[in-house]
This record gives C-alpha cells, structure tokens and sequence, in this order.
C-alpha cells in the first residue's frame, strides 16, 4: 500500500513566540478530500500556505509523496531544500485562494495559460487548449476574453481555479474559497468544487467555513484549534457526534450565526 | 517697455539656441541616470545584508537633506581636492543625477508596494520563477504608478538644469546671463529663457499625460 500523499511530521511554524503550528502530525490520502475547519487564528489557513512553500517552517518536515518538502537527501544526509528541489515539488500542488489573485493585467485566458507556458513548457497552443478546456469545465467559456476587473466575484474564484488546474496539479488546495463572494456567488464556485472532489483525481485540503458544504464533500474533516489538531474523524461523526469540547462549542457557535 | 526684436533675432534666439541643446543634454543624461542609479538604490536599500541596506539608506537621507545647488558645488570644487577632476558639465550631471536618483529608487519602492501580496503569492503558487514573476506579473503592474511620477522627475530635472549655471556650464541660463552682462540687456535673453522652459515643461507634461493615459488603458483593474 502507497503511504499518504501528504504527511506533517512535528510540524512547527512561529511567527517569534507566536506558535501558529505547534507539533503538527497529520496527514492526508492519495486522492482524500480533507476538509479543515475552525476559529480564525486556528493554524488552519496555515497548514496550507507552509505546503505551498508560500512560508516557511521552524521545525518538523512535509512530505508531499514520500519526498521531503522542507529539505531534500544530498547522499545520505538531509540538507535544507534548494530552489529547484523546492519548485519540483511545488508544481504537483494547486492552489485557490479566499481573494481569488487573478493577475489583473491579463484576461482569463492569459491568466490560465500563464505559468503552463512559462514553467511547463507547454507551447502557447497546446496551454490554450487545455485551458480551454478547463475554462468550459467551469462555465466561463465565453468570458475567455475578459479581464478580471469584468468579471464577478464567483466569475473570478471559477477562473482561478482553471488556471490552478491548468498547471496540472495533484494536490488541490482550496483558502476559504468562497469567503469574500457575495452570497449568490458562493454556490457557483462550491458547484466546482464538488466536481472536483467527486472526480476523485485530486487530493484535496479544503479551508472552509461552509459546514453543509464540508460534510457534504470531504472524507475527513479535521478541526483546528489554537495551532493544534484537536479532532479528526469523518463528517457524520465530526458534525453528529463531536466529542471534544471546544469542537462543540465552535459548532455551536457557528449554527448560532446561521 | 524697452523690448528689441532686432536684438532678440540676431543676437539672443541664435546664443540661447545652442545653450538650448547643453540643457537637452544635461537633462536627458541625467534623467537617464538617475533612472538606473534608482534602481541600483533601491535594490541594494532592500538588500538582505544589513550592512549595505543601513550604509544606503543613511546615505539616500544625507542626499535628500542637502541642497542640490551645495551638492553641485561639492562635486565640482571638492573632487579635484581627491584629485579628480570633471568637467563642470560632468560633474554638474552626476550631481543631478545622483540627487534625483534618490527620488527615483523611492518611486520604485513604492511601485513594487503598490502591487498586493496576493499577486506574488498567486505566482509562487503558479511556480513562475523569480524572473517570471518580476517580468509578467509584478513590473507590467506597477508601471501604471511608476511611469507618471517618473514623468514629474525629468520635468523636475529640466527645471533643475538652470543651477548648473553656477559652475559656468553653458546651458540657457548660463548663456543668456552671459548675453546680459555683454549688452547690459537682461530683458530678451532672460525672458526667453524662461519661454524656452514654459513650453518645454508643457510639452513634456503633456506627453507624460499620454503615456500615463495609455498605460492605464493597457492595464485594466
């Protein structure tokens, strides 16, 4: 059997004193849809921007595969991870963010087609195809040719996710994805996402504040709670049978406001 | 009052013409050099070893707290004491140049913080390598800010040139003080002059309005 294909070992990321990840273990399946959830300043978003390399860690190592994220083999020790090393790696993980990030001087095409042409080497008409392609899957065909700027929140968070896929990727990581869309836009973008869980071709960690969405979608949900993993388990038992009790009392919380 | 069109055809327009060009020159040149010494400013102040970044940032405060008129006079009376000497024209270039590109390496910084976060984010996450990013994503966003205020420094520059006449480079004004300590007539020369500048400083203003008005267009937010 394949280990996972995402594994936190001790895990520790701090900004100062400030533990923002404090000994994380934790890991994710090939092909596993986990779904994240807790109170803002949990670690949560963290764990997704430490395996994007968008920032670094203190302690601990990241396997994504069974290949060292943080640091790489140099004969039979382990160095601090090089550039190339640390690009390799990042190029089999996509990801979505809450404020979408699309480059506003390009069109939705141009936006896709971007980085495949650039660090995949893919020629300009084969990366238009494929984002083509994708640019359909998520129903925005026939705004190919507009700029983020004309685009709506849920028009933009799809041509996001397009441009993530066009890379390729088998990891997916999805920021509170539908956090800063107007209401009527959310379920648009959460119509893509569950295709994509569904599709079972992508690992995917999935920060969220959409309880329905997150039971409804995910394998696994883990909830986070001041740098650490409080609970684990599947979604019936997480949001029927919570047993831990800050758990219960965030799920309160969180069906007191909706 | 006393206005000769005949002195001011024969005499003033011919002189003031040929200082005309020095005031290109010294313009142009020093613009174009404090472009790149801005850009080599900026990115030594933002340099990871703390040494260059504090040895940079102390010496940017030490040019932008001094006149640029003493900063002429230092470069052009003192460097010959170390025993380098430049022409007054050299000399009075670099001295603009470096005091400009002060201002220069500011705007650069500022340009590069205007573009948010989640665009440099977006393309480590795209994997674009560092020059990717700067070439695609982060300069074509921060020249719409960029280019208008480097618009303003080279009409700042043109108006600057005037104190080179200090250290008798022979630009307009230079030359038509010259004119008027000649003739003992200050009025056609000197008037002149200051019309040479009105226009020229409209027309380039002009012109940084058009490219700030295409580049908005060609970037769409």
């Amino acid at each position: 059997m394949k280990g996972p294909k995402i594994r936190f070992e001790k895990v520790l990321k701090a900004y100062g004193e400030l533990k923002v990840l404090e000994d994380l273990d934790f890991h994710v399946d090939e092909n596993e849809v986990v779904a994240i959830i807790g109170p803002s300043g949990s670690g949560k978003t963290t764990v997704l921007r430490v395996l994007m390399t968008l920032e670094g860690i203190q302690g601990g190592t990241i396997f994504v595969g069974d290949e060292p994220l943080n640091v790489m083999r140099k004969g039979d020790r382990l160095v601090p991870a090089n550039r190339a090393h640390v690009r390799r790696i990042r190029s089999k993980i996509g990801m979505v963010f809450q404020s979408f990030n699309l480059f506003p001087h390009m069109t939705a095409l141009e936006n896709c087609i971007e980085a495949p042409v650039q660090t995949k080497g893919l020629s300009k008409s084969e990366a238009t195809a494929e984002s083509l392609e994708l640019l359909a899957m998520v129903g925005l065909t026939d705004k190919r040719d507009h700029y983020p700027s004309q685009l709506s929140g849920g028009q933009q968070q799809r041509v996001a996710i397009a441009r993530a896929l066009a890379m390729r990727p088998e990891i997916l990581l999805f920021d509170e994805p539908t956090s800063a869309l107007d209401p009527e836009m959310v379920g648009e973008v959460l119509n893509v996402i569950r295709d994509l869980a569904r599709s079972g071709h992508y690992t995917i960690l999935l920060v969220t504040h959409q309880m329905g969405f997150a039971r409804e979608v995910s394998d696994r949900v883990c909830f986070f709670d001041g740098g650490v993993m409080v609970e684990e388990g599947a979604p019936d038992d997480i949001f029927g049978n919570p047993q831990n009790d800050r758990l219960r009392h965030f799920l309160s919380k969180i069906l007191e406001a909706t | 009052m006393d206005w000769r069109w005949d002195f001011t055809f024969d005499v003033v327009i011919p002189r003031l013409w040929e200082a005309a060009g020095v005031t290109v020159y010294a313009t142009v040149a020093s613009f174009l050099l404090a472009l790149v010494g801005g850009l080599i400013l900026m990115l030594l102040k933002t340099s990871k070893n703390r040494m260059v970044s504090f040895a940079v940032t102390e010496f940017i405060e030490l040019i932008r707290a001094t006149p640029l008129l003493v900063q002429i006079f230092f470069l052009f009376f003192l460097l010959p004491e170390v025993g380098i000497t430049l022409p007054p024209l050299t000399s009075g270039i670099i001295a603009i140049a470096l005091y400009n590109s002060t201002l220069c390496a500011e705007v650069y910084r500022a340009g590069l913080q205007a573009v948010p976060r989640g665009q440099w984010e977006a393309a480590m996450a795209l994997n674009l390598s560092t020059y990717r990013t700067f070439r695609r994503i982060i300069i074509p966003q921060s020249l719409p800010p960029i280019v208008p205020a480097l618009g303003n420094y080279l009409i700042a520059i043109f108006k600057e040139t005037p104190l080179l006449s200090f250290v008798a480079v022979g630009e307009i004004m230079h030359a038509s003080k010259l004119i008027g300590s000649e003739y003992y007539r200050f009025t056609e020369a000197v008037t002149i002059a200051g019309v040479f500048f009105l226009v020229m400083s409209l027309v380039s203003a002009q012109l940084v309005r058009l490219v700030e008005t295409y580049l908005q267009r060609s970037i769409q937010r």
